[in-house]
Protein backbone atom coordinates (compact mmCIF):
# COMPACT_ATOMS: atom_id res chain seq x y z
CA UNK A 1 0.00 0.00 0.00
CA UNK A 2 1.37 3.40 -0.33
CA UNK A 3 1.51 6.37 1.49
CA UNK A 4 -1.67 8.30 0.04
CA UNK A 5 -4.06 5.10 0.71
CA UNK A 6 -3.34 4.90 4.19
CA UNK A 7 -4.06 8.45 4.90
CA UNK A 8 -7.01 7.89 3.11
CA UNK A 9 -8.46 4.65 5.27
CA UNK A 10 -6.88 6.11 8.39
CA UNK A 11 -8.87 9.35 8.36
CA UNK A 12 -11.92 7.64 7.21
CA UNK A 13 -11.94 4.66 9.76
CA UNK A 14 -10.01 7.17 12.55
CA UNK A 15 -13.01 9.59 11.55
CA UNK A 16 -15.76 6.79 12.14
CA UNK A 17 -14.68 6.05 15.38
CA UNK A 18 -14.73 9.97 16.70
CA UNK A 19 -17.87 10.51 15.37
CA UNK A 20 -19.02 7.44 17.23
CA UNK A 21 -17.54 8.52 20.32
CA UNK A 22 -19.20 12.41 20.19
CA UNK A 23 -22.61 10.07 19.27
CA UNK A 24 -22.31 8.08 22.33
CA UNK A 25 -21.50 11.70 24.16
CA UNK A 26 -24.71 13.33 22.49
CA UNK A 27 -26.94 10.54 23.21
CA UNK A 28 -28.72 11.55 26.41
CA UNK A 29 -29.04 15.03 25.01
CA UNK A 30 -30.49 14.39 21.15
CA UNK A 31 -34.12 14.31 22.36
CA UNK A 32 -33.76 18.10 23.79
CA UNK A 33 -31.34 19.16 20.65
CA UNK A 34 -32.17 17.10 17.88
CA UNK A 35 -34.12 20.33 16.23
CA UNK A 36 -31.31 22.31 16.64
CA UNK A 37 -29.22 19.85 15.26
CA UNK A 38 -30.88 19.32 11.95
CA UNK A 39 -32.46 22.63 11.60
CA UNK A 40 -28.87 24.21 10.04
CA UNK A 41 -28.28 21.97 6.72
CA UNK A 42 -32.06 22.51 6.41
CA UNK A 43 -32.46 26.36 6.83
CA UNK A 44 -29.01 26.28 4.66
CA UNK A 45 -30.25 23.88 1.81
CA UNK A 46 -34.04 25.40 1.53
CA UNK A 47 -33.44 29.20 2.67
CA UNK A 48 -29.84 30.49 2.67
CA UNK A 49 -28.48 28.69 -0.65
CA UNK A 50 -31.46 29.36 -2.91
CA UNK A 51 -31.41 33.25 -1.95
CA UNK A 52 -27.63 33.06 -2.49
CA UNK A 53 -28.64 32.00 -6.19
CA UNK A 54 -31.48 33.99 -6.74
CA UNK A 55 -29.74 37.03 -5.52
CA UNK A 56 -26.59 36.08 -7.50
CA UNK A 57 -28.96 35.89 -10.83
CA UNK A 58 -30.26 39.17 -9.88
CA UNK A 59 -27.19 41.22 -9.58
CA UNK A 60 -26.11 39.46 -12.88
CA UNK A 61 -29.00 41.04 -14.45
CA UNK A 62 -28.75 44.67 -12.65
CA UNK A 63 -25.17 44.80 -13.18
CA UNK A 64 -23.65 43.86 -16.26
CA UNK A 65 -19.99 45.24 -15.46
CA UNK A 66 -18.00 41.93 -13.10
CA UNK A 67 -15.71 44.17 -12.01
CA UNK A 68 -18.87 46.32 -10.40
CA UNK A 69 -21.01 43.72 -9.51
CA UNK A 70 -18.18 41.86 -7.50
CA UNK A 71 -17.79 44.98 -5.31
CA UNK A 72 -21.67 45.13 -4.92
CA UNK A 73 -21.85 41.06 -4.48
CA UNK A 74 -18.66 41.82 -1.47
CA UNK A 75 -20.80 44.70 -0.16
CA UNK A 76 -23.71 41.86 0.01
CA UNK A 77 -22.13 39.14 1.76
CA UNK A 78 -20.10 41.22 4.35
CA UNK A 79 -23.42 42.35 5.38
CA UNK A 80 -25.28 39.52 5.56
CA UNK A 81 -22.65 38.12 7.52
CA UNK A 82 -22.45 40.83 10.24
CA UNK A 83 -26.12 40.73 10.33
CA UNK A 84 -26.10 37.37 10.69
CA UNK A 85 -23.20 37.45 13.50
CA UNK A 86 -25.08 40.10 15.40
CA UNK A 87 -28.73 38.38 15.10
CA UNK A 88 -28.42 36.74 18.69
CA UNK A 89 -26.63 39.82 20.41
CA UNK A 90 -29.66 41.86 18.79
CA UNK A 91 -32.07 38.85 19.91
CA UNK A 92 -31.25 37.23 23.10
CA UNK A 93 -34.22 34.92 23.27
CA UNK A 94 -33.70 33.91 27.25
CA UNK A 95 -31.06 35.64 28.54
CA UNK A 96 -29.07 35.60 31.30
CA UNK A 97 -29.75 38.39 34.26
CA UNK A 98 -28.33 41.56 33.21
CA UNK A 99 -24.81 42.01 33.58
CA UNK A 100 -22.89 45.19 33.90
CA UNK A 101 -20.36 45.68 31.14
CA UNK A 102 -21.46 42.87 28.95
CA UNK A 103 -23.73 42.78 25.73
CA UNK A 104 -24.38 46.62 26.67
CA UNK A 105 -22.84 48.48 23.74
CA UNK A 106 -25.45 50.12 21.56
CA UNK A 107 -25.30 47.32 18.71
CA UNK A 108 -27.99 48.51 16.86
CA UNK A 109 -25.95 52.06 16.21
CA UNK A 110 -22.77 50.02 15.99
CA UNK A 111 -24.19 47.74 13.21
CA UNK A 112 -25.65 50.29 11.29
CA UNK A 113 -22.18 52.40 11.29
CA UNK A 114 -20.11 49.19 9.83
CA UNK A 115 -23.02 48.73 7.24
CA UNK A 116 -22.30 52.63 6.57
CA UNK A 117 -18.60 52.22 6.19
CA UNK A 118 -18.73 49.24 3.86
CA UNK A 119 -21.34 50.57 1.77
CA UNK A 120 -19.48 53.74 1.07
CA UNK A 121 -16.45 51.67 0.66
CA UNK A 122 -18.16 49.72 -2.20
CA UNK A 123 -19.24 52.74 -3.73
CA UNK A 124 -16.20 54.25 -3.67
CA UNK A 125 -14.29 51.26 -5.08
CA UNK A 126 -17.22 50.54 -7.77
CA UNK A 127 -17.03 54.04 -9.02
CA UNK A 128 -13.35 54.37 -9.28
CA UNK A 129 -13.01 50.91 -11.23
CA UNK A 130 -12.82 51.16 -15.24
CA UNK A 131 -16.08 49.67 -16.97
CA UNK A 132 -15.06 46.58 -18.72
CA UNK A 133 -15.09 45.96 -22.10
CA UNK A 134 -18.08 45.49 -23.99
CA UNK A 135 -18.84 41.06 -24.61
CA UNK A 136 -16.69 40.63 -21.24
CA UNK A 137 -20.59 40.27 -19.40
CA UNK A 138 -20.53 36.79 -17.88
CA UNK A 139 -23.68 35.09 -16.05
CA UNK A 140 -24.03 35.25 -12.31
CA UNK B 1 -41.20 27.18 -18.97
CA UNK B 2 -41.88 23.96 -16.42
CA UNK B 3 -40.30 24.09 -13.05
CA UNK B 4 -37.99 20.76 -12.44
CA UNK B 5 -35.31 20.13 -9.68
CA UNK B 6 -32.38 21.50 -10.59
CA UNK B 7 -29.23 19.92 -11.84
CA UNK B 8 -26.05 20.09 -10.92
CA UNK B 9 -24.60 21.85 -14.26
CA UNK B 10 -27.52 24.41 -14.29
CA UNK B 11 -24.98 26.43 -12.08
CA UNK B 12 -22.66 28.66 -13.76
CA UNK B 13 -21.57 30.77 -10.63
CA UNK B 14 -17.48 30.54 -11.10
CA UNK B 15 -17.80 29.62 -7.18
CA UNK B 16 -18.47 26.05 -8.19
CA UNK B 17 -15.38 24.07 -8.89
CA UNK B 18 -13.16 22.20 -6.61
CA UNK B 19 -10.03 25.32 -7.12
CA UNK B 20 -12.74 27.32 -4.92
CA UNK B 21 -14.24 24.30 -2.55
CA UNK B 22 -10.67 23.63 -2.12
CA UNK B 23 -8.98 26.32 -1.20
CA UNK B 24 -12.26 27.50 0.89
CA UNK B 25 -12.25 24.28 2.84
CA UNK B 26 -8.91 24.26 3.70
CA UNK B 27 -9.35 27.72 5.87
CA UNK B 28 -12.56 26.27 7.19
CA UNK B 29 -10.51 23.09 8.43
CA UNK B 30 -7.71 25.08 10.00
CA UNK B 31 -10.51 27.49 11.80
CA UNK B 32 -12.09 24.32 12.66
CA UNK B 33 -9.11 22.15 14.01
CA UNK B 34 -8.64 25.44 16.41
CA UNK B 35 -11.59 25.62 17.75
CA UNK B 36 -11.82 22.23 17.95
CA UNK B 37 -8.73 22.00 20.22
CA UNK B 38 -8.97 24.85 21.62
CA UNK B 39 -12.49 23.46 22.93
CA UNK B 40 -10.78 20.43 24.32
CA UNK B 41 -8.18 22.54 26.38
CA UNK B 42 -11.24 24.48 27.79
CA UNK B 43 -13.09 21.72 28.52
CA UNK B 44 -9.59 19.94 30.46
CA UNK B 45 -9.45 23.60 32.11
CA UNK B 46 -12.73 23.22 33.40
CA UNK B 47 -13.46 19.61 33.95
CA UNK B 48 -9.59 18.50 34.53
CA UNK B 49 -9.56 14.83 34.44
CA UNK B 50 -7.09 13.43 36.82
CA UNK B 51 -3.90 13.08 34.38
CA UNK B 52 -4.23 16.80 33.40
CA UNK B 53 -2.65 19.48 34.94
CA UNK B 54 -3.57 22.90 33.66
CA UNK B 55 -0.37 25.24 33.28
CA UNK B 56 -0.12 28.49 35.87
CA UNK B 57 2.18 30.62 33.20
CA UNK B 58 1.92 32.08 30.95
CA UNK B 59 -1.27 34.01 32.77
CA UNK B 60 -2.93 34.69 29.74
CA UNK B 61 -2.81 31.56 28.57
CA UNK B 62 -6.61 30.38 29.09
CA UNK B 63 -7.41 34.43 27.68
CA UNK B 64 -5.77 33.12 24.60
CA UNK B 65 -6.81 29.64 24.12
CA UNK B 66 -10.36 31.02 24.56
CA UNK B 67 -10.24 33.78 22.49
CA UNK B 68 -8.87 31.66 19.92
CA UNK B 69 -11.94 29.18 20.33
CA UNK B 70 -14.33 31.96 19.58
CA UNK B 71 -12.51 34.30 17.05
CA UNK B 72 -11.90 30.79 14.70
CA UNK B 73 -15.52 29.87 15.52
CA UNK B 74 -16.32 33.52 14.28
CA UNK B 75 -14.43 33.31 11.64
CA UNK B 76 -15.51 29.52 10.63
CA UNK B 77 -19.43 30.92 9.81
CA UNK B 78 -18.91 32.99 6.54
CA UNK B 79 -15.93 29.89 5.58
CA UNK B 80 -18.79 28.01 6.29
CA UNK B 81 -20.62 29.44 4.06
CA UNK B 82 -19.11 30.63 1.42
CA UNK B 83 -18.01 26.20 1.11
CA UNK B 84 -21.57 25.22 1.40
CA UNK B 85 -22.06 27.52 -1.76
CA UNK B 86 -18.90 26.47 -3.58
CA UNK B 87 -20.22 23.00 -3.40
CA UNK B 88 -24.07 23.26 -3.45
CA UNK B 89 -24.47 22.14 -7.20
CA UNK B 90 -23.46 18.72 -6.20
CA UNK B 91 -26.22 18.13 -3.66
CA UNK B 92 -28.28 17.69 -6.62
CA UNK B 93 -26.31 15.24 -8.71
CA UNK B 94 -28.32 12.20 -8.74
CA UNK B 95 -27.53 9.28 -7.08
CA UNK B 96 -25.96 6.39 -9.31
CA UNK B 97 -28.51 3.36 -8.95
CA UNK B 98 -25.55 0.37 -10.26
CA UNK B 99 -23.89 -0.89 -9.67
CA UNK B 100 -25.01 -1.63 -5.71
CA UNK B 101 -21.52 -0.58 -4.19
CA UNK B 102 -21.16 2.56 -5.78
CA UNK B 103 -24.73 3.49 -4.89
CA UNK B 104 -23.97 2.31 -1.60
CA UNK B 105 -20.87 4.44 -1.38
CA UNK B 106 -22.67 7.35 -2.39
CA UNK B 107 -25.65 6.82 0.12
CA UNK B 108 -22.60 6.53 3.04
CA UNK B 109 -20.52 9.63 1.90
CA UNK B 110 -23.87 11.90 1.74
CA UNK B 111 -24.62 10.80 5.33
CA UNK B 112 -21.24 11.10 6.76
CA UNK B 113 -21.69 15.35 4.62
CA UNK B 114 -24.99 15.62 6.60
CA UNK B 115 -23.50 14.02 10.27
CA UNK B 116 -20.68 16.76 9.33
CA UNK B 117 -23.28 19.99 8.55
CA UNK B 118 -25.64 19.31 11.16
CA UNK B 119 -22.86 19.04 13.97
CA UNK B 120 -20.96 21.97 12.17
CA UNK B 121 -24.16 24.34 12.25
CA UNK B 122 -25.07 23.33 15.79
CA UNK B 123 -21.49 24.18 17.17
CA UNK B 124 -21.58 27.53 15.46
CA UNK B 125 -24.88 28.99 16.26
CA UNK B 126 -25.08 27.41 19.75
CA UNK B 127 -21.40 28.63 20.15
CA UNK B 128 -22.54 32.45 19.55
CA UNK B 129 -25.61 32.47 21.37
CA UNK B 130 -23.88 31.26 24.17
CA UNK B 131 -21.42 33.43 23.58
CA UNK B 132 -24.33 36.49 24.36
CA UNK B 133 -25.24 34.69 26.87
CA UNK B 134 -28.94 33.48 25.52
CA UNK B 135 -29.83 29.87 25.79
CA UNK B 136 -33.34 29.40 23.73
CA UNK B 137 -32.79 25.89 24.38
CA UNK B 138 -33.81 22.25 26.82
CA UNK B 139 -29.82 20.55 26.20
CA UNK B 140 -27.44 21.31 28.90
CA UNK B 141 -25.44 23.46 26.80
CA UNK B 142 -21.53 21.93 27.99
CA UNK B 143 -22.67 18.47 27.27
CA UNK B 144 -24.46 19.15 23.79
CA UNK B 145 -21.83 21.90 22.47
CA UNK B 146 -18.92 19.21 23.78
CA UNK B 147 -20.27 15.83 22.06
CA UNK B 148 -20.85 17.71 18.76
CA UNK B 149 -17.52 19.07 18.90
CA UNK B 150 -16.11 15.77 18.99
CA UNK B 151 -18.77 14.37 16.09
CA UNK B 152 -17.88 17.48 13.60
CA UNK B 153 -14.30 16.70 14.26
CA UNK B 154 -14.73 13.00 13.67
CA UNK B 155 -17.38 13.56 10.20
CA UNK B 156 -14.82 16.15 8.94
CA UNK B 157 -11.41 13.70 9.07
CA UNK B 158 -13.86 11.33 6.86
CA UNK B 159 -14.60 13.78 4.81
CA UNK B 160 -11.01 15.36 4.11
CA UNK B 161 -10.27 11.44 3.70
CA UNK B 162 -12.73 10.57 1.17
CA UNK B 163 -12.14 13.68 -0.70
CA UNK B 164 -8.71 13.99 -0.39
CA UNK B 165 -7.78 13.41 -4.11
CA UNK B 166 -10.17 15.99 -4.80
CA UNK B 167 -8.46 18.43 -2.37
CA UNK B 168 -4.89 17.64 -3.93
CA UNK B 169 -6.40 18.48 -7.62
CA UNK B 170 -8.38 21.57 -6.32
CA UNK B 171 -5.41 23.47 -4.40
CA UNK B 172 -3.17 22.41 -7.83
CA UNK B 173 -5.77 24.17 -9.91
CA UNK B 174 -5.09 27.81 -10.54
CA UNK B 175 -8.04 29.64 -9.85
CA UNK B 176 -8.86 32.14 -12.84
CA UNK B 177 -9.94 35.91 -12.42
CA UNK B 178 -13.50 35.27 -11.52
CA UNK B 179 -13.12 32.62 -8.82
CA UNK B 180 -10.51 34.96 -7.36
CA UNK B 181 -12.96 37.44 -6.76
CA UNK B 182 -15.02 35.18 -5.04
CA UNK B 183 -12.22 34.02 -2.90
CA UNK B 184 -11.39 37.66 -1.69
CA UNK B 185 -15.53 37.83 -1.06
CA UNK B 186 -15.03 34.78 1.31
CA UNK B 187 -12.14 36.77 2.72
CA UNK B 188 -13.35 39.82 3.35
CA UNK B 189 -16.50 38.53 5.24
CA UNK B 190 -14.15 36.51 7.19
CA UNK B 191 -12.22 39.03 8.00
CA UNK B 192 -14.78 41.70 8.65
CA UNK B 193 -16.93 39.09 11.00
CA UNK B 194 -13.38 38.48 13.66
CA UNK B 195 -13.22 42.20 13.23
CA UNK B 196 -16.53 42.76 14.61
CA UNK B 197 -16.14 40.47 17.06
CA UNK B 198 -12.54 40.16 18.16
CA UNK B 199 -12.36 43.55 20.37
CA UNK B 200 -14.10 41.28 23.26
CA UNK B 201 -10.21 39.90 24.20
CA UNK B 202 -8.28 41.75 22.06
CA UNK B 203 -7.43 45.82 23.62
CA UNK B 204 -7.00 47.28 20.37
CA UNK B 205 -9.75 46.40 18.59
CA UNK B 206 -12.34 47.30 21.16
CA UNK B 207 -13.45 50.39 19.58
CA UNK B 208 -13.73 48.59 16.19
CA UNK B 209 -15.29 46.01 17.40
CA UNK B 210 -19.00 47.05 17.14
CA UNK B 211 -20.76 43.65 17.59
CA UNK B 212 -17.85 42.38 20.53
CA UNK B 213 -19.78 40.71 23.30
CA UNK B 214 -18.57 42.76 26.35
CA UNK B 215 -18.14 47.16 26.39
CA UNK B 216 -15.05 48.73 27.20
CA UNK B 217 -15.58 49.88 30.43
CA UNK B 218 -18.32 48.05 33.11
CA UNK B 219 -17.75 48.79 36.96
CA UNK B 220 -14.20 49.40 38.84
CA UNK B 221 -13.35 48.72 34.92
CA UNK B 222 -14.54 45.39 34.89
CA UNK B 223 -17.44 43.37 33.35
CA UNK B 224 -19.45 41.41 35.81
CA UNK B 225 -20.69 38.51 34.73
CA UNK B 226 -23.03 37.36 37.47
CA UNK B 227 -24.39 39.72 39.86
CA UNK B 228 -24.22 39.53 43.42
CA UNK B 229 -28.19 39.98 43.45
CA UNK B 230 -28.52 37.16 40.65
CA UNK B 231 -26.18 34.93 43.18
CA UNK B 232 -28.57 35.94 46.43
CA UNK B 233 -25.32 37.05 47.97
CA UNK B 234 -25.73 38.51 51.50
CA UNK B 235 -22.60 39.07 53.12
CA UNK B 236 -23.46 38.52 57.18
CA UNK B 237 -22.22 41.37 59.76
CA UNK B 238 -20.23 38.62 60.95
CA UNK B 239 -18.39 37.21 58.26
CA UNK B 240 -15.13 35.29 58.60
CA UNK B 241 -13.03 33.44 56.33
CA UNK B 242 -12.86 30.04 57.50
CA UNK B 243 -9.55 27.77 56.47
CA UNK B 244 -9.60 24.60 57.18
CA UNK B 245 -7.29 21.34 56.63
CA UNK B 246 -6.97 17.87 57.87
CA UNK B 247 -6.09 18.58 61.63
CA UNK B 248 -7.04 22.27 62.03
CA UNK B 249 -9.44 25.20 61.03
CA UNK B 250 -8.47 28.74 61.51
CA UNK B 251 -10.87 32.14 61.17
CA UNK B 252 -9.85 35.31 59.98
CA UNK B 253 -12.01 38.90 59.70
CA UNK B 254 -11.67 41.09 56.98
CA UNK B 255 -9.32 43.51 58.77
CA UNK B 256 -6.96 40.32 59.71
CA UNK B 257 -6.67 39.75 56.23
CA UNK B 258 -6.08 43.28 55.77
CA UNK B 259 -3.52 43.25 57.63
CA UNK B 260 -1.98 40.76 56.33
CA UNK B 261 0.95 41.10 53.69
CA UNK B 262 -0.98 42.31 50.31
CA UNK B 263 0.43 41.78 46.78
CA UNK B 264 -0.60 43.69 43.74
CA UNK B 265 -0.65 41.64 40.48
CA UNK B 266 -2.05 42.79 36.64
CA UNK B 267 -3.91 39.73 35.74
CA UNK B 268 -6.38 39.15 33.22
CA UNK B 269 -10.01 36.96 33.49
CA UNK B 270 -10.88 35.24 30.68
CA UNK B 271 -14.51 34.04 30.54
CA UNK B 272 -15.18 30.80 28.78
CA UNK B 273 -17.74 33.06 26.08
CA UNK B 274 -14.86 34.52 24.76
CA UNK B 275 -14.08 37.83 26.72
CA UNK B 276 -11.38 38.92 28.65
CA UNK B 277 -9.95 41.80 30.39
CA UNK B 278 -7.15 42.60 32.60
CA UNK B 279 -7.03 44.20 35.78
CA UNK B 280 -4.79 45.04 38.42
CA UNK B 281 -5.56 42.94 41.40
CA UNK B 282 -4.64 43.38 45.33
CA UNK B 283 -4.80 40.56 48.09
CA UNK B 284 -3.23 37.96 50.10
CA UNK B 285 -1.19 35.31 47.92
CA UNK B 286 -2.64 32.46 48.53
CA UNK B 287 0.31 30.02 49.73
CA UNK B 288 1.27 32.74 52.19
CA UNK B 289 -2.08 33.14 53.44
CA UNK B 290 -1.92 28.98 54.33
CA UNK B 291 1.43 29.28 55.45
CA UNK B 292 0.29 32.27 58.07
CA UNK B 293 -2.43 29.92 59.50
CA UNK B 294 -0.26 27.13 59.55
CA UNK B 295 -1.88 25.06 56.53
CA UNK B 296 -0.29 23.00 54.57
CA UNK B 297 0.38 24.56 51.23
CA UNK B 298 1.03 23.14 47.69
CA UNK B 299 -2.28 21.01 48.15
CA UNK B 300 -5.74 21.33 46.25
CA UNK B 301 -8.16 23.57 47.75
CA UNK B 302 -11.56 23.51 47.69
CA UNK B 303 -13.09 27.08 47.31
CA UNK B 304 -16.79 28.13 48.56
CA UNK B 305 -18.50 30.76 48.16
CA UNK B 306 -21.23 32.69 49.79
CA UNK B 307 -23.61 31.82 46.61
CA UNK B 308 -25.87 29.02 48.00
CA UNK B 309 -26.55 26.99 44.76
CA UNK B 310 -25.52 26.86 41.03
CA UNK B 311 -22.99 25.10 39.35
CA UNK B 312 -19.97 27.47 40.01
CA UNK B 313 -20.96 27.96 44.33
CA UNK B 314 -17.71 26.10 44.89
CA UNK B 315 -14.12 25.35 42.73
CA UNK B 316 -11.10 23.62 43.03
CA UNK B 317 -7.97 25.03 43.21
CA UNK B 318 -5.62 22.66 42.18
CA UNK B 319 -1.93 22.46 43.53
CA UNK B 320 0.03 23.88 41.19
CA UNK B 321 -2.14 27.36 41.49
CA UNK B 322 -2.56 27.03 45.50
CA UNK B 323 1.50 27.34 45.19
CA UNK B 324 1.41 29.99 42.95
CA UNK B 325 2.67 33.35 44.38
CA UNK B 326 -0.10 35.21 41.71
CA UNK B 327 -2.58 33.13 43.15
CA UNK B 328 -4.06 35.56 45.14
CA UNK B 329 -7.13 35.71 47.45
CA UNK B 330 -7.94 39.60 46.20
CA UNK B 331 -9.74 42.12 48.60
CA UNK B 332 -9.47 45.00 46.18
CA UNK B 333 -9.47 45.44 42.23
CA UNK B 334 -8.22 48.61 40.21
CA UNK B 335 -7.29 50.58 43.40
CA UNK B 336 -10.43 50.16 44.89
CA UNK B 337 -12.48 47.56 47.29
CA UNK B 338 -13.87 44.92 45.64
CA UNK B 339 -17.89 45.90 45.00
CA UNK B 340 -20.53 43.53 45.74
CA UNK B 341 -20.95 42.36 42.24
CA UNK B 342 -16.69 41.85 41.74
CA UNK B 343 -16.78 39.42 45.22
CA UNK B 344 -17.28 41.61 47.76
CA UNK B 345 -15.61 40.84 50.62
CA UNK B 346 -13.15 38.44 48.84
CA UNK B 347 -12.39 36.90 45.81
CA UNK B 348 -10.08 34.51 44.34
CA UNK B 349 -7.80 35.70 41.31
CA UNK B 350 -5.58 33.54 40.14
CA UNK B 351 -3.13 33.14 36.91
CA UNK B 352 -4.74 31.19 33.62
CA UNK B 353 -7.90 30.41 34.78
CA UNK B 354 -11.44 30.00 33.30
CA UNK B 355 -13.37 32.93 35.16
CA UNK B 356 -16.17 31.03 36.41
CA UNK B 357 -13.48 29.40 38.17
CA UNK B 358 -12.35 32.91 39.58
CA UNK B 359 -14.88 32.12 42.93
CA UNK B 360 -16.41 35.55 44.36
CA UNK B 361 -17.51 36.08 47.53
CA UNK B 362 -15.13 33.74 49.35
CA UNK B 363 -15.96 31.99 53.05
CA UNK B 364 -14.25 29.06 53.41
CA UNK B 365 -10.68 27.48 51.48
CA UNK B 366 -10.87 23.74 52.43
CA UNK B 367 -7.06 22.00 51.76
CA UNK B 368 -7.66 18.51 50.67
CA UNK B 369 -5.87 15.83 51.91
Amino acid sequence: MKAVPIARATLVLGGAAVTGYGGWLLWPQLPAAWTWLVAGPILHDAVVAPAVGVAGLTLGRLIPDPARRAWVAAGLTISAVLVLVALPLLWRPQPAPINPGLHDRDYVQGLIVALFAIWAGVAVAAASRPRHRRGDRDPG
Amino acid sequence: MRLRPPRPEDFRSPAHTPAVAARIGLWLGVAFTVCFLTGLLSHAAQHPPGWFTWPTRPVSLYRITQGAHVISGVAAIPLLLAKLWSVYPRLFIRPPSRPPGRAVAHGAERLSILVLLCAAFFELASGLFNAVQSYPWRFFFVETHYAAGWIAAGALAVHIGVKLPRIGGGLGERPDPRRRAFLRIAWLSTGAAVLATAGGTVPWLSRVSVLAWRSPGGPQGLPVNRTAAAAGIQVPANWRLAITWPGGTAELTLDELATLRQRTATLPIACVEGWSATATWTGVPVPDLLAAVGAPTRRAIRVSSLEQSGLYATSLLPPAHTADPLTLLALRVNGEVLSADHGFPCRIIAPSRPGVLQTKWVTRLEVLA
